[in-house]
């Protein structure tokens, strides 16, 4: 136990001290090209597949949300009957 | 994206702005149904929506700053007046409730016991918990300075070690805050004391929440590579930020739990 507090003692201070250790590559140059193509893409829809399911999910939940808002808004304002 | 030639930054037809609105529509008329009508559908929908714009919104305003290069200093110089904007509204929001405080608590009414804190309320010890909390924000306050001149002197891990460390202390604080909340003798429906203490520092404790997940994404950022030495407006609004929330605590504590006590 004591050995493994050891290593990690010296593993810890190692990758502290080396950012290569890390294994974290600067991405941001590709990241760069990528959303600086000329393909006519909004910035929102630019990075690829998810970006677009990731939207279509906000808007649908968006849609939904204020579809169901204005109904819950019509039956509060309705005094006794629900339709 | 448009090609343009010109200093400032033409954003590109976005949808954030509206699905953002819906979901102020879903959260408040869905605090009305949970309130009234036992329903918590609309105001969990809201809360839904209103995460997703706020992670796309952003993810996009880093796209292009970082990414597409349109945080030009004119740019960056509007950003830095937004943000004082805002943090400025925001002093306005807590001035608020310290009226209300101030407002009871400086003339007692006959009804409180002409005292304060009013007959009946044992308030907490300023010199324990409320203590550590102000020396944790302070020294909070101290790391991330720590953290901006490592990030000026490209001090990469030293960085990331100090914005760590900022990040760990604000979650400390929520933690001993949310221990002090359970602790408490009184409730927010004990008269006016417990309204001016549970709103007044209870917005306040969201606020260091705010800020604390405001430095995660910052400190993931810096892991990313996105600041430089020269350009990093995302930490300094963060640390902006944080310096407000560290300040409002002060007066907080100088006035609600020390003089209030």
């Amino acid at each position: 136990m004591l050995r493994n507090l050891l290593a990690l003692r010296q593993i810890s201070q190692r990758t502290i001290s080396t950012a290569s250790r890390r294994q974290i590559a600067n991405r941001v140059p590709e990241k760069q090209k990528l959303f600086q193509e000329d393909n006519g893409m909004p910035v929102h829809l630019k990075g690829g597949v998810s970006d677009g399911v990731l939207y279509m999910i906000t808007m649908g939940l968006t849609v939904f949300g204020t579809c169901y808002a204005v109904y819950e808004l019509f039956v509060a304002a309705m005094p006794k009957k629900m339709k | 994206m448009t090609h343009q030639m010109l200093a400032y930054h033409m954003v590109d037809p976005s949808p954030w702005p509206l699905t953002g609105a819906a979901a102020a529509l879903l959260m408040t008329s869905g605090l009305a149904m949970w309130f009234h009508y036992n329903s918590t559908l609309l105001m969990t929908l809201g809360l839904l929506t209103m995460l997703l714009t706020m992670f796309q919104w952003w993810r996009d305003i880093v796209r292009e700053g970082t990414f597409q290069g349109h945080h030009t200093p004119p740019v960056q110089k509007s950003l830095r007046y937004g943000m004082i904007l805002f943090i400025t509204s925001e002093v306005f929001f807590f001035i608020g409730f310290f009226w209300a405080f101030y407002h009871s608590s400086l003339a007692p009414t006959p009804e409180l016991g002409g005292c304060w804190p009013p007959t009946g309320i044992t308030p907490l010890n300023p010199f324990e918990v409320p203590l550590l909390n102000t020396a944790v924000l302070l020294a909070s306050g101290v790391t991330i300075t720590w953290a901006h001149h490592s990030l000026m002197e490209a001090n990469r891990n030293q960085t990331i070690q100090a914005l760590t460390l900022t990040i760990l202390l604000g979650l400390y604080f929520t933690a001993l805050q949310a221990m002090e909340y359970y602790e408490t003798p009184f409730t927010i429906s004990d008269g006016v004391y417990g309204s001016t203490f549970f709103i007044a520092t209870g917005f306040h404790g969201l606020h260091v929440i705010i800020g604390s997940m405001f430095l995660i994404v910052c400190l993931l950022r810096q892991i990313k590579f996105h600041f430089t030495s020269t350009h990093h407006f995302g930490f300094e609004a963060a640390a902006w930020y944080w310096h407000f929330v560290d300040v409002v605590w002060l007066f907080l504590y100088v006035s609600i739990y020390w003089w209030g006590s």
